[in-house]
């Protein structure tokens, strides 16, 4: 083991310098600011100095009945997708896994495509599929079904649902690569084992597959919910927030606060409010994951 | 039985998955009309659709085309990852082969930085690009981006793998740490620079929210952002809508087809809990 100098030690910190600079001035610096912000009252078009005002950028937007409409429609959204996601994306992992199948890169690469197309093109795309009237793709195909043409993007009941559409049929194929994953990492001979004694298909799946692929669900648990939180770019692109505000979600509603009306200093009280919810979020997740472990060695 | 079954439910799936995608190609090359159609194979097939979309922003200023977004989208790409992986590697090389004080505070502080949500610190990044006037500059497009905790703890792992025999020899022959960074490490890493390169890249593409913000300014805009004027456009001109949009994926997808082998094995190596 070569032994090194304390003067050459201190190259090492060089190296470090580019990345951690940025790290500094891009994300631990704002991080701060941000929370500093939240108490000022600062809109860079009107106002040139902040000024202070301590809560009443969070007294605002907690008594802002649109800031509740986006909580809620982005807790729908994240409730409404993540369980199909996972669902189905489980679905995908374990067929393509199967023994029997052949042409198998065929069907995962024809499951990842959604993922890997970029968000906007896929979600006006998506708007023309689901145009409102009867020129929407999928109008037509329901006008064969006798089913009258809906409203889609442009009704309030439905905005949302065609948002979360879209975030379902595009997800599913990364959720079925990271169960894929998880799926090959179990060794083969627990199955051998398990088939000295009666068990159904299903049965090794209940009660070997699923526990054991825990970590990878709790894994997708977690950064799925903290990404379907953020969800922005469909309904920028697709509905735009509406119609009224019925598809807008936290980021929109920060979206529309910082950089449509340019209030910074409302705008970081709600980065900080959504920074709040999804600490507590994936602390109580850790909090879930930790209770239980399962291996069979 | 079974067999048949399966195969006939993720035909289906995967036609699920594809048609929109499809459909987005024929309609692309399909003469536009006021009937839409819903077949996937083009009607009267075109190749117009593709150059009135390249020349569509015309009706903003004379030298502004769909190349003009793309260029910016590729310079954007490009020193994102360049820069990216350079940076990356630099910081996950000490971290994974030297000894040092705080060396574990730092690795922590790396993956600290993917904890913090982005839209938390998007205000402050935004005043700080208005202070320093690089709004509407490649400079504020790419800066933010070129760090990433993700990248730096990829790397880490990697070298960690490298036996430090190389590296022994090398500094008996007088070779200096970032020499032997250079030299040793990187040839030796292809693997991950590769899987890192693919990665950063296609996120660097795809990013919306950043380029949204960080330019007013129609010439500065990146293509996705751009994409988004492609909107208003009314059903006799979907043809020219598909076109763009195509344009748009189809290097994505490319790059994707050509380095699959890297991309999965990068993609799940953080996935499972050791």
């Amino acid at each position: 083991m070569i032994v090194c100098s304390k003067k050459e030690k201190i190259n090492y910190y060089f190296f470090l310098v580019p990345a951690f600079l940025v790290f500094s001035i891009f994300i631990f610096w704002p991080l701060i600011q941000s929370l500093y912000l939240s108490f000022f009252k600062y809109n860079i078009i009107n106002i040139n100095t902040p000024q202070f005002v301590g809560l009443k950028n969070y007294n605002f937007i907690l008594h802002d009945q649109i800031f509740w409409t986006s909580i809620v429609n982005t807790v729908i959204y994240v409730l409404g997708t993540i369980p199909l996601k996972l669902l189905f994306g489980l679905l995908l992992a374990l067929a393509v896994n199967s023994k029997f199948i052949k042409f198998k890169t065929f069907y995962r690469t024809s499951f990842y495509m959604p993922v890997i197309c970029s968000m906007v093109a896929v979600s006006i795309v998506w708007s023309l599929l689901f145009n409102p009237g009867p020129n929407g793709i999928v109008n037509i195909i329901l006008s064969k079904f006798k089913i009258n043409p809906l409203g889609w993007g442009s009704d309030s009941n439905l905005s949302l649902l065609t948002v979360m559409l879209l975030g379902i049929w595009k997800e599913i194929g990364y959720v079925m690569m990271i169960y894929l994953s998880g799926l090959m990492a179990i060794p083969q001979d627990i199955y051998e084992a398990a088939s000295l004694d009666p068990v159904s298909s299903f049965q090794k799946f209940m009660y070997l597959t699923l526990p054991l692929l825990r970590p990878t669900t709790i894994f997708l648990l977690i950064t799925e919910m903290i990404g379907s939180f953020q969800v922005f770019t469909p309904i920028y692109v697709i509905t735009g927030g509406g119609p009224g505000y019925s598809s807008t979600t936290i980021i929109n509603y920060l979206y529309n606060k910082g950089f449509q009306e340019y209030s910074m200093g409302q705008a970081c009280a709600v980065a900080y409010v959504l920074f709040a919810v999804l600490l507590l979020l994936t602390i109580l997740q850790n909090k879930f994951s930790k209770s239980e472990e399962v291996s069979y060695d | 039985m079974k067999k048949a079954l399966l195969y006939i439910a993720l035909t289906v799936i995967a036609f699920f998955m594809l048609t929109p995608l499809l459909w987005m190609l024929a309609t692309s090359f399909s003469r536009d009309s006021v009937v839409v159609s819903t077949s996937l194979i083009p009607k009267n097939f075109t190749l117009k659709n593709y150059i009135e979309a390249w020349n569509f922003p015309r009706v903003f200023s004379d030298e502004i085309t769909l190349g003009t977004f793309f260029k910016n989208s590729i310079i954007t790409t490009f020193f994102i990852t360049a820069l990216g992986l350079f940076i990356d590697s630099l910081a996950g090389y000490v971290l994974a082969r030297k000894r040092f004080l705080g060396r574990k505070i730092f690795f922590y502080l790396a993956l600290i930085t993917l904890m913090i949500p982005f839209y938390v610190v998007v205000v402050p990044m935004f005043l700080i690009m208005k202070n320093l006037r690089w709004i509407n500059t490649y400079q504020g497009l790419i800066t933010p981006s070129i760090a990433s905790g993700f990248g730096v703890y990829m790397f880490k792992q990697y070298f960690q793998t490298i036996p430090y025999e190389l590296e022994e020899a090398a500094k008996m022959d007088g070779y200096s740490d970032f020499r032997i960074y250079f030299s040793i490490i990187i040839p030796l890493s292809i693997p991950a620079f590769g899987t890192m390169a693919i990665l950063k890249s296609m996120w660097a593409w795809d990013e919306f929210f950043w380029p949204l913000i960080i330019t007013t300014d129609i010439k500065m805009k990146t293509l996705q952002v751009a994409l988004t004027m492609f909107r208003g456009l009314n059903v006799t001109q979907w043809g020219l809508l598909t076109a763009g949009m195509t344009m748009a994926t189809i290097p994505i997808i490319i790059i994707y087809i050509f380095l699959q082998r890297y991309f999965v094995s990068g993609l799940t190596a953080g996935s499972l809990k050791a």
